[in-house]
């Protein structure tokens, strides 16, 4: 942190200590000085070099979307409908096929949109519509057939739990700029958590300080945010200040652990307030809440998340992790059956939001350093499960990102003319962890944590960067 | 320079001869200094009238050195608060403060610290040390994270052994082959627990069964090397070692030593428990079948008009062959009746979505009386959640970067190169013996040394080796190596005995200190790796969980047993993961004072972790956690002051101050000595009379105030 504050933001951060005594006051103002960094493990941290993007919002889909339904049309699947996959392709055996059923022709139509031209299928009217700021990149792959291992991996690299999220190693990187709000903030489905569960947005060996909060609508956004039934905000204010009188008497000078407990309780009050205004969407304009589908059903609700996400990042959250469905499987993207009604009805939610999203990021200036991500754990199958579903299909598919630096209306990387495999370049999520890295400015191999006589990575033995997305 | 091969002869193995170009790769690093064979080195002469005991002389002697002097010595109150909480895990009582102070004999505090290490909780405050660094659980982890029925008893076995004072090379050979070693045991039986402590991936559909394996061998390795040898052998599993000399063949040596291993849960419990058991389950059953039948009535018809419906969005070729008999069909036929199977197919929620509203309900108290029978179920005889031998050893293969489909040379059972190499019998039996008995030879290097580094590292607050875990090239190096040493040869010497060395290591001069900093000594060594002043440290989030519940008089003291599960937020219950009905996921105990016991007896699901103690750094039992970070954030303070079992116990401290008297005075200085054992000052008798007389701020909020103190929170 830059170390020529200037005097009257001294005085700010001398008075606002709301009555809790000058050494709360004095703490926050040695750790803007970058005084006391270790007592501060969110203070914000300077990147390793200038970055793109400042933020990410990470939308993902759980239970895996085919990208073959959705943005990499595939017109061998009609010609070839019905029939086995030639042999040449060997023998895929997924989580519950075997490879002997016959290919499925995406029960949708395709069309090119925008200027760059970019294919959506009728799944996605209007994120369709913001082509032009979409980057597709078509072969990514992942080691694991099965959902949680996949989930794990798209957010830790590794297949196996106990690895830091990338929301986690983003916050360790570089910290947050937002005092009253947690830095990392994530939104599961009401209706149930993602497969893979808390692992995925988990601090793994890094301190718990990391790991993502979770965060939902209403006047009590973060656990434990409010005073329980029956106690009044006057009642709270007392106690506050009370126990900051009393921790005053325990601190001895030079007790940075002590200070920094002292600020923690100032801050936590700040929160209180902070978070439910954070939160409350009442002030959004009625045009805004359309955009994002507040207005109507099925979209009211992920609408309602993606605008929170835009108010949290509006304020200094460095990280949003989304979660489009989870719980029973009638709310995931996992068609092993139904691919028609379960993926109407999934983008059924979520396409509206999305768009809306990235449309209003676009108007307000937060898109050009604000990196948009949708993404999900694998794709499907172009071979039919149970007659009209897909299994899944982790040796391609596509994620999509926007913004933070990331250049709209481009494809990148292919997948075969069934869309089972990616032909050419493909790219593991350890590359897809160094793109995110490198776009926050942040360099892989720099950005490490002492493990078990290993200095850990994000990348593990490292990722290729993908300059397409940006350059 | 001596090496570690003396410690075959007596365990009668032989030392294998090491591979050339595994000896080029170890070479000179074989005189690093922890795997040197430890000296006693003789006490200082130094430290006079300070120095309690020779720990003292060492640290003083290093001290010197940088020119630090030792710090006063703590008030008596901090002391018994010290020692108290260190070794219990939660502060004295006011009576026993009392005592202490009233005691002037010499003998008072060694008097103090023999009772403490005699009390039950000792070894339950070892537990909650050791269970980190082992990372248990009582679930599998992973997306399904199912409980792990029997593998409490494995906490228990740790609680009662270091309870029972049992000598720590029996502990360590217990836990590696308790089976082989102790046959017939059933204590050293669920000892092996161990071994399988890490997280599991248990999940459905086609999986790679050689995968799965090789993450469980892999998960055992880690456990072994992290706990006992303090080395990251691990690293070596893609590769060799980059900073220590370990081979990659030595990561699969050691593999091969457990290869022979397979998971099962034998029965410890009698034929006759078990056979009681069967009758009390068929019983049960019968108690359940109306109940489930009447469930399955109600879905009736709703599951046939579903079906019906989606029955008429078949092709006429699949709706076609729903009604061909199974012997009729041909196979091409067979493919499409699967497929039509699962495309009628119901989930849950499809079927309870489409129910008429009085059903719905009706059914919902169905299954509400299903979950109230829950509790009625018989308990299942007991097992042992345990490693047993395989009657075939599978051959190890070196793995190309770890990956099981690209296998290199196979490799015998072993242990480390630079130890000497020693192999394990090629028979399934017998392996794991002779790696513990290896592991626990006096002159191993490693397996004393780690360990007095943890008896140390938990009394003090740090580590004289600051990574437990890894005593490698990239781990710490000790700050004070003649004290690691002398402590391991005093270990091994008092019979390898954990208690004595605790006792030793709080009745010196070191631990006596003052805690407060002082800026001059501070500006030379502001970690306090010489020991110049005591640590204070902050307690865990179970210690903190567990302290208000004696302050609030609502603690559960009772031991052991099958884990128990305390209120869920709701938020937190929703992160369950379950495809099914999210009912009945978390039953909470019929007696509510269980809920009220330690938080070593909570249930520990490796994903749903409690926030109040994750907040404060649990960790997540899936890493093994050597040393707790201390983090402090503002999430806390919010889980302190708001969360319901916070104020729940704020108001139950209130109505027990309140019992005890009836004037403001009288029930401030109660409510001190609950939480802090000592009266309020006069300027903190001020202080709460503002607050509760001319504030008039309820009692509640008092209580609440002090158990959110540093006081409260840090042992002093």
């Amino acid at each position: 942190m830059s170390s020529s504050i200037s005097p009257s933001r001294r005085n700010v951060l001398r008075t606002a200590a709301n009555g809790f005594g000058a050494l709360a006051a004095e703490y926050l103002l040695q750790r803007e000085l970058g005084a006391v960094p270790s007592a501060n493990p969110l203070a914000a941290k300077v990147p390793h070099f200038a970055p793109k993007a400042k933020r990410v919002i990470f939308l993902f889909m759980v239970g895996a979307p085919s990208p073959i339904d959705m943005f990499d049309p595939k017109p061998a699947l009609k010609k070839f409908a019905g029939q086995k996959l030639p042999e040449s392709y060997g023998k895929i055996i997924s989580q519950f096929t075997d490879g002997s059923t016959t290919l499925l022709p995406s029960p949708w139509e395709f069309k090119q949109y925008g200027q760059s031209g970019l294919p959506f299928s009728t799944l996605s009217p209007h994120v369709s519509q913001c082509a032009d700021d979409i980057c597709m990149v078509r072969s990514f792959y992942t080691e694991s057939v099965v959902h949680a291992p996949a989930m794990y991996q798209v957010h830790s690299g590794r297949i196996l739990t106990g690895h830091p999220s990338m929301g986690a190693w983003v916050t360790y990187g570089l910290g947050s700029t937002a005092d009253n709000l947690p830095a990392y903030v994530v939104m599961p489905q009401p209706e149930g958590t993602p497969e893979g569960g808390t692992p995925c947005w988990s601090s793994g060996f890094l301190p718990a300080v990391y790991q993502g909060t979770l965060l939902r609508s209403g006047p009590s956004p973060i656990l434990h945010l409010k005073p329980p039934e029956g106690v009044s905000a006057e009642r709270q204010k007392a106690t506050l200040e009370l126990l900051q009188k009393m921790n005053q008497l325990d601190s001895a000078p030079g007790d940075s652990e002590h200070a920094a407990r002292i600020a923690s309780y100032e801050l936590a009050f700040k929160m209180q307030s902070a978070a439910p205004e954070a939160v409350d969407v009442a002030k959004e304009s009625a045009a805004t809440k359309a955009l994002y589908g507040l207005d109507e059903e099925p979209t009211r609700e992920f609408g309602t998340r993606l605008l929170l996400a835009r108010r949290l990042i509006e304020r200094g959250v460095r990280f949003v992790q989304i979660y489009h469905g989870g719980g029973p499987v009638s709310i995931q993207w996992d068609a092993h059956k139904d691919l028609v009604l379960n993926h109407e009805k999934m983008a059924g939610m979520s396409d509206k939001p999305v768009a809306g999203l990235l449309k209003d990021l676009k108007a307000r200036g937060l898109l050009d350093d604000t990196l948009v991500i949708w993404g999900s754990e694998f794709g499907r199958l172009p071979m039919s499960e149970g007659g009209n579903g897909r299994d899944h299909n982790p040796h391609s598919f596509t994620m999509w990102f926007a913004g933070g630096g990331a250049k709209g209306g481009r494809i990148v990387g292919e997948t075969d003319e069934f869309g089972l495999h990616g032909v050419g370049e493909r790219y593991h999520m350890r590359d897809f962890h160094a793109t995110v890295l490198h776009l926050l400015g942040l360099d892989q191999n720099k950005l490490f944590y002492l493990h078990n006589g290993r200095n850990e990575k994000l990348t593990d033995f490292g990722g290729n960067v993908i300059p397409k997305v940006f350059s | 320079m001596r090496n570690f091969v003396a410690g075959a002869a007596c365990v009668g193995l032989l030392a294998a001869a090491v591979d050339p170009r595994e000896e080029a790769f170890i070479g000179t690093r074989r005189n690093y200094w922890a795997f040197q064979k430890v000296e006693r080195p003789a006490v200082p002469a130094v430290g006079g009238v300070w120095s309690k005991t020779p720990i003292d002389a060492f640290v003083l002697e290093a001290m010197q050195a940088k020119k630090l002097t030792p710090s006063g010595v703590a008030s008596k109150r901090t002391l018994i608060r010290r020692v108290t909480m260190d070794l219990t895990g939660l502060p004295p009582t006011q009576s026993e403060v009392d005592a202490f102070l009233k005691d002037t004999s010499a003998k008072a505090y060694e008097k103090l610290v023999d009772r403490l290490i005699a009390s039950p909780a000792y070894g339950e405050r070892w537990a909650l040390k050791w269970l980190d660094v082992v990372r248990y659980a009582d679930t599998n982890g992973y997306e399904l994270d199912a409980e792990r029925p029997q593998a409490w008893r494995y906490r228990d076995y740790v609680i009662q052994s270091f309870n029972a004072g049992k000598p720590y090379d029996r502990f360590l050979r217990e836990q590696l082959a308790g089976d082989e070693l102790y046959p017939g045991d059933h204590q050293a039986l669920i000892a092996t627990g161990f071994l399988r402590a890490a997280p599991r991936h248990v999940v459905g559909g086609n999986t790679d069964e050689e995968m799965n394996r090789q993450e469980v061998l892999l998960e055992m390795t880690l456990s072994v090397s992290n706990t006992f040898l303090g080395l990251t052998v691990g690293c070596a599993r893609c590769h060799n070692h980059k900073f220590d000399p370990i081979t990659q063949a030595d990561h699969y040596r050691l593999q091969a030593v457990l290869a022979s291993s397979k998971l099962d849960e034998p029965y410890i419990a009698t034929k006759e428990e078990r056979l009681r058991y069967d009758d009390l389950a068929m019983k049960h059953a019968a108690r359940e079948k109306p109940i489930k039948d009447a469930i399955a009535e109600i879905e009736k018809p709703t599951r046939a008009r579903l079906q019906d419906a989606k029955k008429k969005l078949l092709t006429p070729e699949h709706r076609a062959v729903l009604e061909i008999g199974k012997d009729k069909r041909t196979p091409a036929q067979d493919v499409l009746f699967k497929e039509a199977q699962k495309q009628i197919g119901l989930s849950w929620d499809e079927v309870v979505n489409a129910l008429p509203a009085d059903l719905k309900a009706k059914r919902a108290g169905l299954r509400r009386q299903l979950h109230e029978l829950d509790y009625e179920e018989p308990e299942k005889p007991a097992m042992a959640f345990a490693v047993i031998n395989a009657e075939k050893a599978p051959v190890t293969h070196i793995l190309k970067i770890g990956d099981h489909r690209h296998k290199l040379d196979p490799v015998e059972p072993g242990f480390l190169s630079v130890l000497g190499g020693i192999e394990a019998p090629k028979t399934p039996q017998g392996r794991r013996a002779a790696l513990a008995n290896w592991m626990a030879d006096p002159a191993h290097p490693l397996t004393a040394r780690v360990m007095a580094n943890r008896i140390w590292q938990f009394r003090m607050g740090s580590g004289i080796v600051p990574t437990p875990n890894d005593f490698g090239q990239l781990g710490g190096r000790p700050s004070n190596r003649k004290l690691l040493d002398w402590l391991t040869a005093e270990f091994v010497s008092s019979g390898w005995n954990v208690k004595a060395m605790d006792k030793l290591i709080v009745t010196s001069a070191v631990y006596r200190q003052s805690a407060a900093i002082d800026a001059a000594k501070a500006a030379i060594d502001n970690d306090n790796r010489f020991y110049w002043r005591m640590n204070t440290r902050r307690l865990e989030g179970e210690a903190i969980r567990d302290s208000v519940l004696q302050a609030s008089g609502q603690l559960n003291a009772k031991q052991f047993g099958a884990p128990v599960k305390t209120p869920l937020e709701p938020e937190i219950y929703d992160i369950i993961f379950t495809e099914g009905e999210p009912d009945n996921l978390w039953p909470l105990p019929k007696d509510k004072t269980e809920t009220y016991r330690k938080s070593l007896y909570l249930l520990n699901k490796r994903t749903v972790r409690l926030p109040m103690l994750t907040n404060f750094d649990q960790p997540d039992a899936i890493n093994s956690c050597p040393v707790r970070p201390v983090s402090t954030h503002a999430l806390q303070a919010l889980s302190l002051l708001n969360s319901p079992f916070m104020h729940e116990q704020a108001v139950a401290m209130a109505a027990r101050v309140s019992a005890a008297c009836k004037d403001v005075d009288c029930r401030v200085k109660a409510a001190y000595s609950a939480a802090l054992q000592r009266g309020p000052s006069a300027v903190e008798l001020k202080m709460a009379r503002e607050f509760l007389s001319a504030k008039k701020m309820p009692l509640e909020d008092f209580t609440k105030a002090l158990v959110n103190r540093h006081e409260f929170v840090y042992i002093p």
